[in-house]
């Protein structure tokens, strides 16, 4: 049995499944790769549980058989995990074309070769047992095996004959936050030759709130600092984040902050995994999130520990907040959060006196109708303290999905162009000029300029988009047919009515390489009009993706698409050239074999995005990065030495100007200690220059460093330049080109390189930020109830808004359905709020296919306080409805645990596949449900949108428990 | 050198399971076994603490005292290994063992014939090194590849560390010393009770006659 | 006579029993390819190190300290 050393082959020459599965049927040719192999077998098809198990033993058969032979190589391409925001980068070893091995990349200095349960399993996806194979349409109620070339044909005719009947609008087009920058990107660039602003990505329900309220505050829409920055922190407040299980790896960075002295508090519903790791625990009542901000606010301005300079310097209107503060005396407080006032002087103080602080968020503040309320109170809980802009400060808001940030910034969103442009008539020639169309070809596209310029429905309406009575929309057709391309239909409220809403629609596509929610949902309760066309993951093709920390990193491609799968922007084409446009569509981008090259398309985003400085992230820079990980590093992200040398890691958005201006990319958002090209900054001057008769302009002498200017000053454009005298200081050709434009719109970057390069001066102004947001329905924010609020003594004292007739092309209820719902409590008096497992992701699909973590955790379940159980009659592992006000019950297990408090009960989010009790696994296309499968939560959330962005209520709703 | 090790800092594990998926993955090991897992004390209160916990290749292994058959052996670097051809899967192992570490996997490659299986350190059997025989029976042989196992090397908080018993004291120490405590779960004051108060921070009793 | 011949016996069985009390080697010997009499080979013998136990006890001692973030940040 010992075999001499020069007998054993090098390095995992075993090859695993490779060459292992090749063998295990001896008609099988030798150069087979398992995903042929799996094809021809029928072994993929498999929907057992014990998939994995079957698949091993079948290796081992194989691999005895064929003995030895002559290893081939194994090559390293470096990834990144697709399953959260943090951006681990994975080594992924492969040979033969088959991912054998998967390697921690320790030099990466944001996760340093840390992985949690999700990362350290991506290799799955090369086996990918549970994936739509190839295209399917569902024909009398099953689905039916068809060719892509009928899919392709059957879909585009369908949507055309739409097109011509009702008009453009009648399709909605449901992007991904899981599609790289490029894919994202191309999205709405296709969307627009499509003809319609009906398109939306998870964003909408995930952080569209944040985006605005933070935007809307200071500039820009994202994480001001980053998961390694909070190295820098001494006091690190989370509430509504369970980082834990959401971000795990993130706290390889906060627990070492802790190590080193930083204190940790953690508001939170339910005693979470990261509260456990905390310092202290403060558990408030859902939803009361602004209440309790206010709370802290009161303690900061009656104890002095505001930042007055800072205050006088940057800020504009914390008068307001602080007289607003002074409301909330601590009896107040405590009646609508449940929180005593000790604690709330402990949250303040703490921040206070531990400084840097710096606060994170996530989907426990931005799921609310209140949500762009709430996030603004944490905003202004850091400008008082004078946090923002400072290493170890900052409102560090993780996002989830790992380019939700990304698509957020170039992607599909209906009330924007890529680059947060907006849809104005300016904005839509700045592109048509990047895109190299005819504008007036693209207004032709829409139906008209009115419609081409007016935001579309959000994807957490278009339930309401297809259901509700045509006159009451504010667009010509109903919708008559959504395509979902890379979005789970779980993760959003209201699933009963969704349902009636997939019955009554003339077509349903879903683009995924884990269609089967959507699909199983749609099955049951139709016979035929669904086509489920497989698409590549983003280990199958190559591309770029945006942490939460805005540093962009390049995926190179893992493996072939398995199965007949094709990736995202190849499947778009091919649309595209049925649809008529793919010659517009590809302008500037060179196809093979119906990929549009995806370096071509970062280019072409290089070329438009300025005002996010997405222009100076090249491939090439990307690439460098990637290969130079371990010069950066972890606690500044800054390349010391080596061909990065001075720039930061993933040159983090914003990257001003051109590639060849080397902006260093932007660590820390609004940060005066640093030179505007050694990424320093300040608060963006975007809300004129004046309000109220006080000037919006940053005060004299706060400036960024070794800037020109050492007063507030207003954006750049060509007036601006010439008046300062710095026009002649563009080349001749930026002249040209940069006449009459402005910093955004100049197609030359030369107005950026002057002001930053030659003057260190920021093109974007040097204003105040806003504590106060006029253009918001709460300018000052205030506590809301929720719709379903179990409160309703707080109801009349905290009121929702008044109804909105067209909001987001959609009526909108407020106060309305407050006022039906008042008395709930009656029938429904748990507080009904969902979240996050470390195992899962998203809708889950794709996470619970993967059997190593589909053992986990392999049903769903309620967190229910052992009081509450008690009085039910309900013991731990029992089974349980839990009932909704909408008339939806959902069967889960009880988990009977304090980690909830009485009056709250908890569901994870990321299951499917049950529906009221009952098992859908009748209505899946065969092989390929999910190993695990569970009622998803969201079949009993309720009716209710944030005031700005139509962010859904997940957090916050009504319910009951009874045993089963 | 060396003598092989665990150990797992309780105040960085944050249940994230990814030892247990690491493991999964690098072995391809079986729905239903477990090499690792990670335990958690005080579920969802204050106090709340988790381990992974696997086998900890005792250095007086308990396994290997009691196997009827004498497979198991243990190697110069300290790790407890054990030969499938001669395990009779009796399960007496699984008495000895403190930690619950052996495995007994019902089907697939792992399980053949009933034989017990348990975590390796990434450190195969008795097959030659990184052969497709050492594969299949134990796993992937990283230590003959210069790596170390792949649950300590992809945690994600580096809570778990594995290797070299000297580095590894070294590494936790610094922590320690940082942070002022150990990880309150285990070590001195779990097994010999706390120390005594001070006589001067103890509230004094009123009306008590000595 | 008796008495001699049971204080022998006594003693012997003194003996017997006092070495049951003594510890057991707990130094690993590696002798002809065999741990304990199970064949196994070292790690510092596959292809990757050639024998050349030094080179393979520094690479476990790097990969050791991307263990320890504390060496980087």
């Amino acid at each position: 049995m010992l075999v001499k050393k020069s007998d054993a082959v090098a390095r995992r020459s075993g090859a695993r499944l490779a060459r292992g599965l090749n063998a295990a049927d001896a008609s099988v040719p030798g150069t087979l790769d398992r995903r042929s192999f799996l094809k021809r077998s029928g072994l993929a098809a498999g929907t057992s549980a014990f998939a994995g198990q079957l698949s091993f033993s079948m290796i081992g058969k194989a691999e005895a058989a064929e003995g030895k032979s002559a290893a081939t190589a194994v090559e390293v391409k470096r990834t990144v995990c697709t399953h959260c925001s943090v951006g681990c980068a994975i080594d992924a070893e492969v040979q033969n074309g088959v991912w054998v091995g998967q390697e921690p990349v320790f030099d990466s200095p944001i996760n340093l070769g840390a992985h949690c349960a999700k990362g350290a399993s991506v290799r799955e996806h090369g086996h990918g047992e549970h994936r739509l194979r190839y295209p399917m349409k569902l024909v009398d109620g099953k689905y039916k095996r068809i060719s892509w070339d009928e899919a392709l044909n059957e879909v585009s005719e369908r949507l055309l004959r739409l097109r011509k009947e009702s008009g453009p609008d009648s399709v909605y087009w449901v992007g991904s936050s899981k599609h790289s920058n490029e894919q994202a990107y191309f999205m709405r660039k296709f969307v627009s030759m499509w003809g319609t602003n009906n398109c939306d990505h998870q964003a909408r329900i995930c952080h569209s709130t944040t985006v605005a309220g933070v935007a809307n505050t200071w500039g820009y829409g994202a994480m001001t600092n980053s998961y390694n920055d909070m190295q820098n922190s001494k006091a690190i407040f989370f509430i509504g984040s369970n980082a834990a299980e959401a971000h795990p790896v993130s706290m390889l960075h906060i627990l070492h902050a802790k190590e080193l002295g930083a204190k940790v508090i953690v508001a939170d519903p339910r005693f979470t995994r990261t509260a456990a790791k905390a310092d202290h625990h403060v558990r408030l009542r859902s939803g009361s999130d602004i209440a309790l901000i206010y709370g802290v606010l009161r303690h900061v301005f009656e104890n002095g520990w505001e930042d007055k300079k800072y205050l006088e310097d940057r800020v504009w209107g914390m008068d307001k907040i602080r007289d607003e503060s002074m409301k909330w005396t601590a009896d107040k407080v405590l009646d609508v959060t449940n929180v005593p006032d000790e604690q709330v002087k402990l949250i303040a103080e703490t921040l206070a006196k531990n400084k840097p602080s710096t606060v994170v968020w996530c989907m426990g503040q931005t799921q609310h109708t209140t949500g762009n309320a709430i996030v603004r109170m944490m905003c202004n809980l850091q400008l008082a303290l004078g946090n923002v802009g400072v290493a170890g400060g900052g409102t560090n808001i993780f996002r989830g999905h790992d380019n939700v940030q990304g698509a957020t910034d170039v992607g599909p969103n209906p009330d924007s162009l890529p680059g947060y442009y907006g849809i104005a008539t300016g904005s839509w020639k700045h592109w048509a000029n990047v895109w190299g169309v005819d504008y007036e070809w693209l207004k032709g596209r829409y139906v008209s300029q009115a419609m081409m310029e007016k935001s579309g429905i959000t994807v957490s309406r278009w339930i309401d988009g297809v259901t509700e009575k045509n006159e009451l929309i504010d667009q010509d057709p109903n919708l008559k047919a959504v395509v979902f391309w890379g979005h789970a239909p779980n993760s959003q409220t209201r699933g009963k009515e969704m349902v009636e809403a997939m019955k009554v629609l003339d077509t349903l596509v879903v683009i995924d390489p884990y269609p089967s929610a959507t699909a199983a949902m749609a099955a049951m309760v139709r016979k035929d009009g669904v086509y489920l066309l497989p698409a590549a993951t983003q280990f199958e093709c190559a591309g770029s993706c945006t942490a939460s920390n805005r540093s962009i990193q390049w995926r190179e491609k893992v493996i072939e698409p398995l199965f007949e799968s094709k990736p995202d922007h190849t499947i778009m084409y091919l649309l595209a050239q049925k649809f008529g446009f793919d010659k517009e569509f590809t302008k500037n981008i060179k196809v093979v074999n119906n990929e549009p090259l995806p370096e071509d398309i970062l280019r072409e985003i290089n070329r438009g995005t300025w005002t996010i400085g997405y222009t100076g992230q090249s491939p090439e820079r990307l690439k460098l990065h990637m290969k130079n990980m371990h010069t950066f590093n972890p606690k500044t992200l800054k390349a010391q030495g080596g061909p990065c040398d001075g720039e930061y890691f993933g040159l983090p958005w914003p990257c001003y100007g051109t590639p060849e201006m080397k902006h260093p990319g932007t660590p820390n958002l609004y940060d005066t200690s640093k030179h505007v090209m050694d990424g320093g900054g300040n608060f963006r001057a975007n809300f004129g220059v004046e309000r109220d008769g006080t000037s919006l302009l940053a005060a004299d002498g706060s400036h960024s460093v070794g800037a020109d200017l050492t007063t507030g000053y207003p954006e750049f454009d060509h007036v601006l330049l010439k008046k300062l005298g710095w026009w002649d200081e563009l080349t001749d050709d930026e002249k040209k080109k940069a006449e009459g434009k402005n910093w955004k719109t100049d197609p030359s970057g030369g107005i950026i390189r002057v002001a930053m390069k030659v003057h260190g001066c920021h093109p974007f102004g040097n204003a105040k930020a806003r504590a106060v947001v006029w253009n918001f329905p709460d300018p000052v924010p205030l506590h809301r109830e929720a719709l379903y609020s179990t409160r309703p003594d707080l109801v009349d004292k905290y009121p929702s808004h008044d109804d909105k007739k067209a909001f987001w092309r959609m009526p909108t209820l407020y106060k309305s359905v407050q006022q039906k719902f008042k008395e709930t409590v009656k029938d429904f008096p748990l507080i009904l709020t969902s979240g996050r497992l470390v195992e899962f992701e998203g809708g889950g699909e794709e996470t619970r296919s993967n059997p190593w973590l589909a053992e986990l955790q392999q049903e769903n379940f309620v967190e229910i306080n052992p009081k509450t159980a008690n009085d039910r009659g309900i013991r731990d592992r029992d089974m349980v409805w839990v009932k909704s006000p909408t008339g939806a019950q959902l069967k889960v297990r009880a988990l009977v645990t304090e980690r909830v408090g009485t009056d709250t009960v908890f569901i994870p989010f990321h299951f499917s596949g049950w529906w009221q009790g009952k098992d859908m696994i009748e209505y899946y296309p065969s092989g390929a449900a999910p190993i695990v499968r569970g009622e998803a939560v969201n079949t009993a959330t309720t009716y209710g949108y944030d005031s700005v962005t139509m962010m859904q209520e997940t957090k916050t709703t009504a319910c009951q428990v009874v045993k089963a | 050198m060396a003598r092989m090790k665990f150990i797992c800092d309780a105040e960085r594990c944050i249940e994230c399971n990814g030892c247990v998926t690491a493991c999964k993955n690098e072995h391809e090991v079986p729905w239903g076994v477990n090499r690792r897992r990670v335990v958690t004390i005080n579920d969802g209160v204050p106090g709340e603490r988790s381990m992974s916990v696997a086998c900890m290749h005792c250095s007086d292994a308990p396994c290997q005292a009691v196997c009827p058959v004498d497979c198991f052996y243990k190697t110069e670097e300290g790790v407890v290994l054990h030969d499938k051809d001669l395990c009779i899967g009796c399960g007496y192992c699984f008495y000895a063992c403190p930690f619950g570490a052996p495995q007994f996997p019902q089907s697939g490659a792992f399980g053949l014939r009933g034989k017990m299986d348990k975590c390796t350190f990434c450190a195969g059997g008795p097959e030659a090194d990184n052969s497709e025989d050492e594969f299949r029976k134990y796993g992937r042989n990283r230590l003959a590849e210069g790596k170390l196992p792949a649950c300590a090397e992809m945690c994600s908080t580096k809570a778990l560390l594995g290797g070299d018993a000297d580095v590894l004291s070294d590494i936790y120490r610094e922590r320690v010393l940082k942070r002022g405590k150990g990880a309150e779960i285990w070590g001195w004051a779990t097994a010999y009770g706390k120390p005594e108060q001070k006589p001067a921070e103890q509230p004094a009793k009123t009306g008590e006659k000595s | 006579m008796r008495s001699r011949a049971l204080a022998f016996m006594l003693a012997l069985a003194g003996a017997i029993v006092l070495s049951g009390c003594g510890e057991k080697e707990q130094v690993v010997v590696y002798k002809q390819g065999k741990y304990q009499g199970k064949p196994d080979s070292k790690p510092w013998d596959a292809t990757a190190f050639g024998g050349d136990k030094a080179k393979w006890e520094a690479s476990i001692r790097a990969r050791n300290q991307n263990q320890n973030e504390y060496k980087r940040m």
